[in-house]
């Protein structure tokens, strides 16, 4: 096995802030004495990735992601634990390093606003030294295949959020770089300009096989990219695995929803160990069911209620990430 | 080196297509500018009409000096000012992110980001002044050639300082304060040193060493036997060096950047 392109080891981060009382004698006392605050945004983190892999780094707002991709990027510097990307320490800055890393914020951008994004690719060039064919090559083929071909000399600030994300991506890869990181690169983005941006970025690793990772809060963004997820809870590592696994984490229970031809007003006790849910006007039932129930439980609904329609599926990822945020308890079976 | 100057080529453009597309900022700034050079020269020859001497110069040398200043000050509005503005942006925003990243030294990716091409109209103006006064203080051909040197050298000392001070924001975070004790510190070396006294003057020639930016180099250019100014202004540069790259480093593993 190779050697991991990127080695994080009991990785901690903590930030100092101060804590202020509102209105102006708040003011006043936090301007002579202050109460420093230290939060740990994140806590003996440790993971490997290998050249090629595409890992989700998904959690809740606050949990600590965009703190490790900082890290990771050398933007800041760990408290304590040890950090291997591409074999350097990101802190040192080295500028062989920094060559060969990107890094796209859904809500920074490296764009100059006021000029078009030619104006910055081509500033971008000379900083990391693409020569002019490649810089040619790059630029035509990602502006055909995102779309923005004709939007290269529109000033940034004209542009929509979706098609500024776009220049940013193209940015960032313009220099061909053998790791990426993505920092919710679809936030505030319509599902049409999701969809482009995943297809973009599956089609750009397949080509190149970079290591990706991707933090995300759209689970669409995951499946659509990630082999891997990690989950992050308040700066610690909650699952580090495979998506099936993942999806499996809550026990082999499938979604089932039944539709009925008329509201259902009764009360079905039988449907009460499943968790029901229904919809308002009762004519729809969505249950959770193990799959040994699975077979038994629909046919004695079909046979004995009017069912109209009826459907299967995978507890869906969004599920299976809002009950751990809610009882992050839960996986601590599964913490590696 | 090549590459340093082909990313500085394209900061240069880059700002000059940023600059152009606000015309009528564009031209208040170079009409501020115009302001300042005639007010500050029009106040020294104002005292000139009423005192034959201020301290050991006649008029001619001292807006010899102002023009000297003047011209570092042109230098220093084109190249560097609008940086350090931006500069205490980025670091509050956390743009300051993906400056540096770039792969290139920090600081020049930082401090000579923004090139203010409006100032670039004054120049001739600063210059065409430092040429006539030059020539009223009777300047010998190889003080003529000396001056482009000692301008560089005043400048180097000048933004060297400044960035120290900047360096602090790191730690302070919030960059207006630092960013006008700046601009009042080149307000006070805009003036020759024989015009401050006691602790004052010391602590402003050595440990805040801003007196020396133009005092040093001018006194040199009108008599040779204050080279001991000059070689101090040298060391200082050095030295200011060295505390610079430590600061900045130190600075950098500060640095916290903004949440998104």
């Amino acid at each position: 096995m190779q050697a991991p392109i990127i080695s994080v080891k009991n990785l901690n981060k903590h930030f100092i802030s101060y804590k202020k009382s509102p209105g102006v004698m708040g003011s006043f006392t936090s301007f002579f004495k202050r109460n420093p605050i230290t939060k740990e945004a994140v806590k003996d983190f440790s993971f490997d990735v290998q050249k090629g892999e595409i890992i989700g780094l998904l959690g809740p707002n606050g949990a600590g992601k965009t703190t490790l991709m900082k890290m990771f990027t050398g933007i800041i510097v760990p408290s304590s634990g040890e950090l291997k990307i591409l074999g350097t320490n990101p802190w040192e800055r080295d500028k062989n390093f920094r060559k060969k890393i990107a890094l796209v914020m859904g809500q920074k951008s490296q764009l100059w606003w006021d000029i078009p994004a030619m104006d910055s690719f081509l500033l971008l060039q000379k900083y990391y030294e693409v020569s002019d064919s490649d810089f040619n090559e790059r630029i035509e083929k990602m502006s055909k295949l995102l779309g923005v071909k004709d939007l290269l000399h529109i000033h940034v600030r004209k542009l929509s959020l979706g098609e500024r994300m776009k220049m940013e991506l193209m940015a960032s890869l313009l220099h061909n770089p053998e790791v990426i990181f993505l920092d919710e690169p679809t936030i505030g983005l319509d599902l049409v300009a999701q969809d482009n941006i995943r297809e973009f970025i599956k089609d750009y690793h397949r080509k190149n096989q970079c290591a990706i990772i991707i933090t995300s809060h759209y689970m669409q963004d995951v499946q659509a990219l990630c082999d891997r997820l990690i989950l992050i809870f308040d700066g610690k590592k909650g699952y580090d695995g495979t998506l099936d696994d993942f999806e499996n984490i809550l026990g082999n229970e499938k979604v089932v929803s039944f539709t009925f031809n008329e509201p259902q007003l009764n009360d079905y006790q039988i449907l009460n160990a499943y968790k029901p849910q229904w919809s308002e006007d009762k004519t729809q039932v969505e249950l959770r069911v193990c799959e040994e129930d699975l077979r038994s439980l629909s046919s004695t609904i079909i046979k004995n209620y009017p069912v109209t329609e009826f459907a299967t599926d995978k507890m869906p990822i969004e599920r299976v990430m809002k009950e751990l945020m809610n009882n992050p308890e839960l996986l601590k079976s599964q913490l590696v | 080196m090549k590459h340093y100057l082909s990313v500085y080529k394209k900061f240069v453009s880059t700002s000059i297509s940023v600059e152009t597309s606000f015309r009528t900022s564009f031209i208040l700034l170079i009409i501020m500018d115009l302001f300042f050079f005639l007010s500050t020269v029009a106040s020294v020859t104002f005292i000139y009409d009423h005192v034959s001497m201020i301290g050991p110069w006649q008029k001619d040398q001292l807006l010899f000096f102002l023009s000297f200043m003047l011209m570092i000050d042109n230098l220093h509005m084109m190249i560097f000012s609008q940086s350090f503005w931006e500069f205490s942006n980025h670091l509050k925003t956390g743009q300051l992110d993906y400056i540096i990243l770039k792969p290139m030294s920090t600081i020049f990716s930082v401090f000579f980001r923004h090139f203010r091409a409006s100032s670039l109209f004054n120049t001739p103006l600063f210059l065409g002044s430092l040429i006539y006064y030059g020539l009223k203080v009777d300047l010998a051909p190889t003080q003529w050639c000396l001056i482009p040197f000692l301008l560089i050298l005043g400048l180097s000392l000048l933004v060297v300082i400044e960035f120290i001070l900047s360096t602090s924001m790191f730690w302070l975070t919030d960059g207006i304060g630092i960013n006008f004790l700046r601009m009042q510190m080149q307000q006070l070396a805009r003036w020759p040193s024989f015009i401050y006294q006691g602790v004052i003057r010391k602590v402003l020639m050595t440990a805040l060493p801003i007196l020396l930016i133009g005092s040093a180099p001018v006194n040199f250019l009108f008599d040779s036997s204050h080279w001991p100014l000059l070689a101090g202004m040298i060391l200082c540069l050095v030295v200011f060096s060295i505390l610079l790259n430590f600061v900045w480093s130190r600075g950098l593993k500060r640095y916290d950047s903004a949440s998104s």
